[in-house]
């Protein structure tokens, strides 16, 4: 006479295959991965095709001293960095220094006509060096992230080491070479081969990897998530607003309901998934670089998914059973995205150190552990092996723990008309049910 | 046997008392028909009946169950409030709530009862695509799919042209025939004294009837007079013994006290006017209602 598992299921089948077989889930296939691919491809673009230009920096020696040091400094530079040693393709800008002499009087004046011409474009910006020869200023409007300040800081500093050793009596011309930067190599671990027991070659380590990758592998998940979770919120307010719920209702429990739309939105995501990462695989096999892939790590990607989006969804359904109206809907989606723009956040203080505390500590709590951990999983030299356990038995209970309050504001909220939903209703539907 | 007996059950919303102790017996195989005021408590009762609202106290058995968590699939609801997938066929919607109620191989059921409505033809478009009226009889099947035990209807004849709704009466009492228990609400009181075996009416959240309707109307008594008579209404004006005069055009409904004698009422009209007709009856359901909803508190507990 009762049957539970089956009506979720029925419910999960129709909610599922409504989804997917919409223009909207073909849109959305697309439109993610544009959204969050496209910053990605844009770096990678602005890195791949360079502003080759001669940039003209024009240099306010105040000390009297430093100019010629200067001009040799970045002349050195210019040398060793333009040029790809290997291909010998140009690589970075030259720039040209410009020394101006100080004007007499307000020097704002000066700074003033210097700022104007590098607003007019005939200058990428400009040096002043203080009276003591001791302290630089730049200005420029360049981007935050252009290397300008870091390459001129260097040439500043390569000419007043210069003039520092040629004033201690060394020659000038021999200042250069005992200045010249030492090359470090980055290397991985060593490693010992697990088959044959013998010490494996020092392997330099792939930058590309060691950032695209566990970026990738966050943001991979993090859009399969919300492509199976985010549209959940406005159609459990449509199923109310439209009266479509009393009448499932009066066959299904609420429990049932939200189950069967939650398992619906895991199918979702996981249909995606599936696409994603077949066209992944392609892509990285077709750009020869499918040992970048931490296919070891899938099984854990789709532990952490199925988890992520289980409790994105419960979440989203009992907000969306409270809200009355898609608008109300729209107002909650932040509060649905907490768990996972928080991990975003954070991002690049987990990739700076990814076993530092802070980093354990929030990858190891249960609605940042899919993202933060699966992030730390994929970095070179990865986590210690108890760690995802840990993370995993945390991410059971908390979902089980969402799930359950989740489905008692659903049963209460999913027929009441006319209140927004508060925050206090909501924390005493989920505890009293 | 009984198919719902509801005991001594009250429901409130915050200070609101929805259902106030409430006890109701719902004989197996009749057609009980709910009345009472917009906002008294039919729905709420209705919905805890069906299990979506859970009484504060008391008790209510469906079926011989007690009522738990879980849903019976034996009893089709139809809401008072209609809500449907509105970018889905007909047909699969209906196939879907058929096997949402346990149905196995519903399709041919839903064949039989788009046929039966006059829907045979939509199966294939969807909901959105349909009328109001269609698409209420699209929800009298989707809460009729397969044959329910117990059938709880929420204002069925609202919105429905009297041909719409002469097809779902119709298909009605015919699931009553096949065994069916049949609980409807409505504010049509013709239908409640046509279909219903028994009529509850519920006022304020309390029972203020609950009976057939013979037994209701020999409460109230043989007060009523229904009079066709030449100057109308005037002539009735300030006639000792009647206590409310409805004019109905033709004809005027008298209600006399009960110490009142009719032959008395007779007498004195005959003095008045010429008499076309005179007719002693019982109240309708219309009056009977009229009274207790439209009385002030002390009236309202008559019965």
């Amino acid at each position: 006479m009762f049957n539970l598992p089956r009506r979720a299921l029925l419910i999960a089948k129709r909610d599922y295959l409504t989804s997917v077989g919409t223009k909207t889930f073909l849109f959305g296939l697309v439109i993610f991965p544009l959204t969050f691919g496209g910053g990605v491809a844009a770096v990678v673009l602005i890195k791949a095709r360079p502003d080759l230009r001669d940039r003209h920096v024009a240099l306010i020696d105040r000390s009297g001293k430093l100019a010629d040091f200067a001009m040799q400094a970045v002349a050195a530079r210019n040398a060793a960095e333009m040029y790809e040693t290997k291909t010998g393709l140009q690589v970075s800008p030259l720039y040209v220094i410009e020394p101006v002499a100080p004007e007499l009087g307000d020097p704002n004046s000066q700074r003033l006509a210097l700022s104007d011409r590098v607003r007019r474009g005939e200058l990428f910006g400009f040096i002043e060096v203080g009276d003591a020869g001791d302290a630089a200023s730049v200005y420029t409007n360049a981007g935050a992230i252009d290397k300008f300040k870091a390459w001129v800081t260097g040439a500043i500093n390569d000419a007043v080491k210069m003039e520092r050793l040629t004033e201690s009596g060394i020659e000038r011309s021999r200042a250069p070479a005992m200045l010249a930067a030492v090359m470090v190599d980055d290397l991985d671990l060593v490693t010992r081969d697990a088959r044959t027991g013998a010490i494996r070659e020092p392997v330099k380590r792939d930058k590309v990897a060691a950032m695209v990758v566990p970026i990738s592998a966050m943001l991979l998940l993090l859009m399969i998530a919300m492509m199976g979770s985010v549209p959940m919120l406005s159609a459990v307010t449509e199923d109310k607003s439209q009266r479509i719920a009393e009448m499932l209702l009066g066959i299904a429990t609420p429990h049932e309901l939200m189950m069967g739309k939650v398992m619906a939105g895991v199918a979702h995501s996981l249909t995606a998934s599936i696409l994603y990462v077949a066209v992944g695989t392609v892509a990285l096999i077709g750009f020869q670089v499918a040992g970048l892939a931490p296919v070891s790590l899938l099984p854990w990607f789709y532990v952490y998914l199925v988890a992520e989006v289980t409790m994105l969804c419960a979440l989203s359904a009992a907000l969306g059973a409270a809200c009355n109206t898609p608008q109300e809907a729209q107002n909650l989606v932040m509060v649905v995205l907490a768990p996972v723009l928080i991990p975003v956040l954070v991002m690049l203080l987990v990739i700076n150190e990814p076993n530092g505390p802070l980093a354990t500590a929030m990858s190891l709590f249960p609605p940042f552990t899919p993202l933060l951990m699966m992030m730390r999983q994929t970095m070179p030299g990865g986590v210690p092996p108890w760690q995802p356990l840990v993370g995993l038995a945390g991410i059971l209970l908390w979902v089980a723990a969402g799930v359950w309050a989740a489905s008692r504001i659903f049963r209460v909220a999913i027929l009441m008309q006319g209140q927004p939903p508060r925050l206090a209703d909501l924390a005493r539907w989920a505890v009293r049910g | 046997m009984t198919a719902v007996e509801i005991s001594s059950v009250t429901k409130t919303f915050g200070s609101v008392t929805a259902v106030d102790n409430l006890t109701l017996t719902v004989p197996e195989g009749s057609v009980y028909g709910f009345i009472g005021p917009n906002g008294s408590g039919k729905t709420t009762t209705m919905r805890m009946i069906v299990n979506i609202f859970y009484p504060d106290s008391g008790s209510i058995r469906v079926l011989g169950r007690q009522m738990t968590s879980a849903r019976s699939e034996n009893i089709g609801y139809l809401p008072e409030e209609r809500g449907l997938y509105r970018s889905m066929a007909v047909k699969p919607l209906l196939e879907f709530y058929g096997e949402l109620r346990g149905g196995r191989n519903v399709s041919a059921d839903v064949d039989y009862w788009l046929q039966r409505l006059g829907l045979a033809e939509w199966g294939s478009r969807r909901v959105e695509s349909l009328s109001k009226g269609m698409t209420q009889r699209v929800q009298f099947i989707a809460a009729v799919i397969p044959a329910p035990k117990l059938l709880i209807l929420d204002e069925p004849f609202a919105g429905l042209d009297p041909v719409n709704a002469d097809l779902v009466r119709d298909a009605i009492m015919d699931l009553r025939r096949r065994g069916a228990t049949v609980i409807l609400s409505t504010h049509d009181m013709r239908i409640a004294e046509t279909m219903c075996d028994s009529i509850f009416m519920i006022f304020r959240g309390k029972k203020v009837l609950d009976g057939t309707l013979e037994s209701i109307q020999s409460e109230y008594g043989n007060d009523t007079i229904r009079v066709s008579l030449e100057g109308g209404a005037a002539a009735v004006e300030e006639l000792p013994g009647v206590e409310e005069i409805r004019d109905l055009g033709q004809v005027q409904e008298l209600r006399i006290s009960r110490e009142c004698d009719t032959q008395e009422v007779l007498r004195m009209l005959m003095e008045r006017t010429r008499i076309d007709s005179f007719a002693v009856t019982k109240p309708a359901l219309h009056d009977i209602f009229v009274r207790i909803a439209g009385a002030p508190d002390s009236r309202a507990a008559h019965v």
